[in-house]
């Protein structure tokens, strides 16, 4: 029979720790702080911020071309207007979700394992986001008039239409990426005040003395701050769910087979949880090695978010086989033919190759082995990864290209400036995230100290 | 490790078996006399109060597996409660059998007259017919007997022996069981729920039907589990703690039941396509939007309000008051989806009032005889801890 104790689940006894034993307040104050405190980054932090640099001065390119000429440049036309604008925007919205999901559902949880993970995958969140709110920006055709979006009165007469969703995405990504920021920063508070105490130079102290709002640590100064983080976990709790509901409104609302379906909501959260938890394993796997914390990011850590996966990844299966199912079921012919042309349709590769990704591929992670296995696990969440955003592909394309009358019917692909775009946006998040990892501790210093041996409080001692 | 803990036999719950017996076989009776005097009613009214009663026996089974693979003390502490319910599932396969004689009443695609004018009847009949519908049925019983059969026979070995490989071979069990619960329940929800109107189709029906029997099954754990606190030593085990547990599940249900309900509201009223509005259509009038109106309150806004308040959710006797609420809204629910396939103008059927009752009762008496047959609690179930 396995020991009773709050770490130890069903299966208590096999499973490994959410932190490595022999660690004390000090121990994981010094490991992590380090990290920001130290001269000399890895050469591997070079290369991943010099590959995001790169990358980033190509959307640099690609934003001023599409400025200079217009969306012209990109692939979308009639029939598909829509392409790598909204599938990328919803790619990388969905990546943001893991972390959110991380933070808040699994803090109300009481989940514990959440600890060392949450602040960098928050960060993820905020930075998906970044990248995400940048391309109905830049579809916009006269970006500079973005602000038309927001309901303010103004001398034109004009209102956003609120019937639309396309509006609703407006609020639904903006409170989301607000309430994602102010998260964040209040949850690194006391870790700032830790950094000003610690930081050699005198920049450092000034800078971080600044952000920790003058946080000494008092008992009331902790109080009040538990009370205000979980009342923000609670306000941020909904919004896992209600941004990518609007996402999917985007496309469900409308008369567009393959978009119109009511199972599109749940499935659409589900596949952001799939696509965020995916890119949280991508990016925790060579980081851990990279910094050396294979005592905080653990076994049981790579083990539960491969669970997340798998679980998330069948919801995601439930929703192509409903679609299916239904297309036929519908008895209308343009649904049947949706079905048979993405099955067999001049797009077909695209739609075997998500299902590969996104049916397939995951259900290794039904077995112990694979989930122990972390180059197996790293592969899956990059081949996850791939399938979620051919998933918005086919979605996008194969709707679009076949219209009602075949005299509207044509083909879509990327173009360089698609593709160069795409690009750019991965180097904007790269360079964020390693930004981030140079000046800000990746793992929350104060909450990893709660689940030290030395934090539980004996009942019996005065 | 626990001790075994029998129902008392003078225990409110053990008193409540004879008289729901008595309301059952009345209950049985007057169904009887309703089915001779208009069929039609009866069949209506009998898949209704049906799938209530089955839908808080399947949504236990649902939430004994999640318990099962999340552990924790919430779920130990009702495991006893869910696996009672699992073990009426061979009374409700058999409470099943009656419809099967009504399938022309009920279904328009079971009726050959009504398919011969209708090409889209016609299209469906690889999936809607009489045969491929029975076999289906005999298949979702099929899982959910056997899963329901294995967990509850792993269960009580686990009383003997205190192998932690047996949880362990539950939890599996559980992973899987889980899956075919989600494909069989979605199917039978188009079979039973959604060929009522053989026209309508929508892709979320099954993930309602899910969510709400899920909600179910909480509801009605909180109610007995209520009942069940001055019955020593279960005080030590529903405490306020376990209360609370239940009551964020039920406030997590309650608000995801709204969820699906809008998603699926919100993207057909935008289309407002002819092939799915009319399903809408007919609920927003005869005196069907009042009933929508009343599960808008009873379903959502008023459990949602009151279960913010962390004291009502910690107390016993207040959130059993408002499970309650929930419970007869759950009917409603099914009520307001199922009953307008057949019904232009919002009337209950006196028939529709035995028929819950009627089951219901019998379903009650198997119930607490089932709850009476093993422990309350679990006995070797790392995560229970008894408070005292």
């Amino acid at each position: 029979m396995s020991e009773p104790g709050k770490h130890t689940g069903p299966a208590g006894p096999t499973r490994a720790p959410v932190i490595q034993p022999g660690h004390t307040f000090g121990s994981v104050t010094d490991r992590i702080s380090s990290v920001v405190l130290s001269e000399r980054m890895p050469r591997l932090w070079w290369l991943g911020l010099g590959v995001g640099f790169l990358l980033v001065t190509v959307l640099l390119v690609a934003v001023t071309h599409l400025f200079m000429k217009g969306t012209g440049i990109w692939g979308v036309n009639v029939p598909v207007g829509w392409g790598f604008a909204i599938i990328c925007f919803v790619w990388w919205v969905g990546i943001g979700h893991a972390g959110t999901l991380i933070s808040a559902i699994l803090l109300l949880l009481n989940q514990d394992w959440r600890t060392s993970i949450n602040r960098f995958a928050e960060a993820m969140t905020l930075f998906a986001v970044a990248c995400a709110g940048l391309y109905p920006i830049l579809h916009l055709g006269r970006p500079w008039l973005a602000y038309w979006l927001f309901p303010y009165p103004n001398t034109m007469g004009m209102w956003p239409q609120f019937r639309s969703p396309l509006i609703w995405d407006v609020f639904a990504v903006s409170t989301y990426a607000s309430v994602s920021a102010m998260f964040w920063y209040v949850g690194l508070i006391p870790d700032l005040a830790t950094l000003r105490d610690r930081s050699p130079s005198r920049a450092g102290r000034v800078i971080y003395g600044m952000l920790a709002m003058g946080w000494r640590g008092s008992a009331r100064h902790w109080h009040r701050y538990e009370t205000a983080y979980l009342l923000l976990a609670a306000l941020a709790a909904p919004l896992v769910v209600s941004v990518h509901t609007v996402v999917s409104f985007d496309f469900a609302v409308s008369v567009v087979p393959g978009w119109h379906a009511t199972i599109f909501p749940p499935y659409f959260v589900a596949g952001a949880i799939f696509s965020g938890f995916a890119m949280v394993l991508t990016l925790a796997i060579p980081l851990r090695v990279m910094f050396g914390l294979e005592d905080f990011v653990t076994m049981r850590h790579l083990d539960n978010m491969a669970r997340v996966m798998l679980a998330t990844g069948l919801v995601v299966a439930y929703g192509y086989m409903t679609e299916t199912f239904m297309a036929w079921y519908s008895a209308n012919p343009f649904e049947t033919y949706m079905i048979m042309n993405r099955f067999g349709g001049p797009y077909s590769v695209a739609y075997w190759s998500l299902i590969f990704c996104n049916v397939l591929m995951p259900q290794l992670l039904w077995f112990r082995r694979v989930r122990a296995n972390v180059p197996l696990l790293f592969v899956i969440s990059i081949v996850v990864n791939i399938g979620m955003w051919l998933e918005r592909y086919v979605i996008v394309v194969t709707s679009l290209h076949r219209d009602f009358l075949p005299s509207s019917w044509g083909m879509y692909s990327g173009t360089i400036w698609d593709w160069a775009t795409f690009a750019g946006t991965i180097g904007l998040f790269l360079s964020l995230l390693f930004l981030f990892i140079r000046f800000l501790p990746m793992i929350s210093i104060f909450e990893m100290r709660t689940l030290v041996p030395e934090a539980e409080v004996r009942e019996e001692s005065p | 490790m626990t001790e075994s803990v029998r129902l008392a036999p003078d225990h409110r719950l053990s008193r409540l078996r004879r008289p729901a017996l008595v309301v059952g076989v009345v209950g049985a009776a007057a169904l009887l006399l309703g089915f001779a005097v208009s069929r039609e009613h009866f069949f209506q009214a009998y898949l209704v109060a049906y799938l209530f009663w089955l839908g808080i026996a399947l949504g236990c089974l649902a939430v004994l597996m999640i318990q099962h693979i999340t552990g924790g003390m919430w779920g130990a502490a009702v495991r006893r409660l869910l696996e009672s319910a699992t073990r009426t599932l061979p009374l409700l396969a058999l409470l099943f059998l009656p419809l099967t004689f009504g399938l022309g009443d009920l279904y328009e695609w079971a009726r050959p007259e009504a398919v011969a004018h209708d090409p889209i009847l016609q299209y469906k009949q690889l999936y809607l017919n009489v045969p491929f519908f029975l076999a289906r049925a005999v298949f979702y019983f099929a899982v959910w007997l056997v899963v329901a059969r294995l967990l509850n026979r792993w269960s009580l070995a686990q009383d003997a022996d205190d192998d932690p490989a047996i949880a362990i071979r539950m939890e599996n069990l559980s992973r899987g069981g889980l899956v075919l619960y989600g494909l069989t329940m979605t199917f039978a929800a188009v079979d039973w729920g959604m060929s009522l109107d053989p026209h309508w189709f929508s892709t979320i029906y099954g993930v309602i039907f899910m969510g709400g029997q899920v909600l179910s099954a909480f509801v009605f754990v909180i109610v007995v589990a209520a009942l069940l606190v001055d019955h020593p030593p279960l005080d030590g085990v529903f405490t306020a703690d376990r209360f609370h547990d239940l009551g964020k599940f039920m406030l997590g249900f309650v608000m995801l039941w709204a969820y699906f309900a809008l998603s699926q509201f919100l993207i057909i009223w935008a289309a407002n396509s002819p092939e799915e509005i009319p399903w809408y259509l007919r609920r927003m009038q005869g005196g069907w939007q009042y009933l929508g109106g009343a599960l808008l309150i009873l379903h959502f806004v008023l459990p949602f309000i009151v279960l913010l308040s962390r004291d009502v959710k910690r107390r016993a006797d207040t959130i059993a008051a408002v499970a309650s609420v929930v419970i007869v809204a759950r009917f409603l629910d099914l009520f307001w989806m199922l009953r307008p396939a057949s019904a232009v103008y919002l009337s209950m059927h006196w028939l529709d009032v035995a028929a819950v009752i009627g089951i219901g009762g019998i379903w009650m008496w198997a119930f607490v005889g089932q709850l009476a047959e093993r422990s309350l609690l679990p006995l070797h179930d790392p995560a229970l801890v008894i408070e005292r």
